[in-house]
């Protein structure tokens, strides 16, 4: 049913190429907007491809995604400014509480149902925003904690290289994980359970290494755009992340591991550009989710692997 | 004085927690019955409040004319809600019930937002400020309202479910669908009424609420995440367990909330959802829709 992946050298190589052309974009345009822009983009194409991993591959719908971004901006913005620790050593530690984080919801719920997690992750998510707010002993309320700075990454185009080429590599290395054996027990997991168990694949041990990737990736993203930022307040859990990267991952088509990163970009940019307000732009993104539930549910990308199957049916 | 302020802190946690009671159930009951998750419960609760400060402000109907009608607005929407969305669905469209719901909440949320600003709104009723005196103890009129309608609704709630005939059909069809089909019960004008009595909940449960605290946009989502934890720990689609729980929630939060941080009170609720669901995965009470 799905078309065979392309083969790993070949997307190694047409990553490398499109990592080396985004590198150059700063010496072609001085513009703070669009680096600004580029930096979302990158953000939010490993958001929504760690999402993309969760729900569109293992069938599991996680709310928490934004929860393991802003657990990783707090985190980081923590352990920099209350320790003092150097922020390469901060990046790792934001992935490994995200990960911790991922694994405390995805091991209490998944035991349950998929109905749970997709609850207890919703929870997880607002309950970090409200303490984020509340714990102001900690996170100094919804001032937030200012003054992130990196050393060496002062300039615009520096942070842009940065956080691209971070963006770069975990993309990467998500695409070595989907063309792996993980990919295809998840997918198995997906399609039939049973059958998949059948074979030897053990369900919740795979739905929890899905759940920890994707967490780690969010929480080193969300810790590198905390310090793009240069502050951490409890707008970083806004559910509008959440909804932005569950438009993207479904418009994009669930399981479509470019179809979503194009989708990534398209967001990134348009709304920008139109200059809606941020509750006008959520109303018009719930529509759209409404419409595609009720219309398409499997996302355009979705739509045309289904036309496509169409095609080679009647052509049999 | 320590006392009175404890019975005080334990009444205000009643009152919240028959509010979540409220909630809860008709979430647990659409769960129930449907087999979806009603990801939009939570609007429902913040229209209803909202169309109560209207009723007030703008057509000057009373205390009790504006819950009354508020309820059965809500009971409307209900309908429409079900024909409109939720009939298509069937119970193994699990993801597309969460988003399509999900994407209502966001329509009905940030479309309010929008329409009325983030700005708290007052309800003003006559008994705004009235207050019974028990034992040193001041006892707010709209506080003791509250329990009052909440009480009544339980008890309609509960009467209805196991001594009609509908309620029969509701609690068979909750516990096997293809038996109930057998028999004769037809699964979509029951899983109808489900929707209308858990819409009508929420609407009742915001009219009831909005004079008490203040209204706006946001009030919904904060809300309907303490009745996903309530329902989880009452075991998914058991009504009655919901209500207990919804309950002793609103009282351990009030109590919590009166010598502690705050942010444990807001937390307990979600603690408290991830320890049972460690140890007790079913729920404290088990499923199935039991009264």
């Amino acid at each position: 049913m799905r078309r065979r992946p392309l083969p790993l050298p070949a997307s190694a190589a047409g990553i490398a190429a499109i990592w080396l052309v985004l590198l150059c974009v700063p010496w072609l345009t001085a513009s703070e907007y669009w680096l600004d822009t580029g930096i979302a983009i990158a953000t939010f194409a490993v958001l929504s491809t760690g999402l993309n991993l969760i729900y569109g591959y293992a069938g599991l719908l996680s709310f928490a995604q934004v929860a393991f971004f802003g657990l990783g901006g707090y985190g980081a913005a923590l352990l920099v400014t209350r320790l003092g620790w150097s922020f390469w050593l901060a990046l790792p530690a934001a992935a490994i509480i995200a990960t911790w984080a991922g694994l405390l919801i995805g091991y209490s719920s998944l035991r349950l149902s998929r109905h749970a997690f997709a609850i207890v992750s919703l929870s997880f998510a607002l309950l970090c925003g409200i303490v984020a707010r509340d714990w102001v002993a900690l996170t100094r309320g919804s001032m937030g904690i200012p003054g992130l700075s990196l050393p060496g990454f002062d300039a615009p185009a520096h942070m842009y290289r940065l956080t691209v080429t971070v963006a770069v590599i975990l993309l990467l290395g998500f695409h070595v994980l989907l063309s792996s054996r993980l990919g295809r027990a998840l997918q198995a997991i997906k399609l039939n359970e049973p059958l998949a168990q059948s074979q030897g694949i053990d369900p919740l041990r795979y739905k929890l290494l899905a759940i920890s990737v994707s967490a780690a990736a969010s929480g080193v993203m969300g810790a590198l755009f905390v310090f793009h930022l240069t502050i951490v307040d409890p707008s970083v859990f806004d559910f509008y992340y959440t909804e932005t990267m569950l438009i993207m991952v479904i418009l994009g088509g669930a399981g479509s591991f470019w179809g979503v990163i194009a989708a990534s970009a398209v967001f990134s940019i348009v709304p920008d550009l139109l200059r809606f307000s941020s509750d006008l732009r959520l109303t018009l993104y719930g529509l759209v989710l409404v419409a595609a539930m009720l219309l398409f549910p499997g996302g355009f990308a979705g739509m045309l692997r289904q036309r496509s199957l169409l095609r080679w049916k009647t052509r049999l | 004085m320590a006392d009175t302020y404890l019975l005080q802190l334990l009444l205000n946690g009643l009152v919240i927690g028959v509010i979540y009671a409220l909630i809860a159930m008709g979430l647990s009951l659409i769960f129930g019955l449907l087999g979806i998750v009603n990801f939009a419960h939570g609007e429902f609760y913040m229209l209803g409040a909202m169309l109560s400060f209207f009723a007030v402000t703008d057509l000057h109907l009373g205390y009790w004319t504006t819950i009354l009608a508020v309820t059965l607005v809500a009971g409307c929407v209900g309908v429409f809600f079900y024909h409109l969305f939720l009939s298509s669905l069937r119970a193994a469209d699990f993801e597309r019930s969460i988003l399509l719901t999900l994407g209502i909440s966001m329509v009905l949320q940030n479309g309010g937002i929008y329409l009325w600003t983030v700005t708290p709104r007052i309800v003003p009723t006559p008994y705004s400020y009235a207050a019974v005196t028990l034992g040193g103890m001041q006892l707010p009129v709209l506080r003791l309202f509250t329990l009052g309608i909440a009480t009544a609704a339980f008890l309609a709630l509960y009467l209805l479910l196991s001594h009609t005939l509908v309620g029969k059909a509701m609690r068979g069809l909750s516990q096997s669908s293809d038996a109930a089909a057998m028999v004769g019960i037809d699964h979509r004008s029951v899983a109808r009424l489900a929707v209308i009595i858990g819409i009508a909940l929420s609407g009742l449960a915001g009219a009831t609420l909005a004079p008490v605290y203040s209204v706006q946009p946001t009030m919904g989502s904060a809300f309907v995440f303490k009745a996903f934890a309530i329902v989880i720990i009452g075991g998914l689609g058991n009504i009655a367990g919901a209500a207990i729980t919804a309950i002793m929630l609103g009282i351990l939060e009030s109590l919590i909330g009166g010598f502690f941080p705050l942010t444990l009170a807001d937390s307990a609720g979600f603690i408290a959802m991830i320890v049972v669901l460690l140890f007790k995965p079913e729920g404290l009470f088990g499923r199935g829709v039991r009264v």
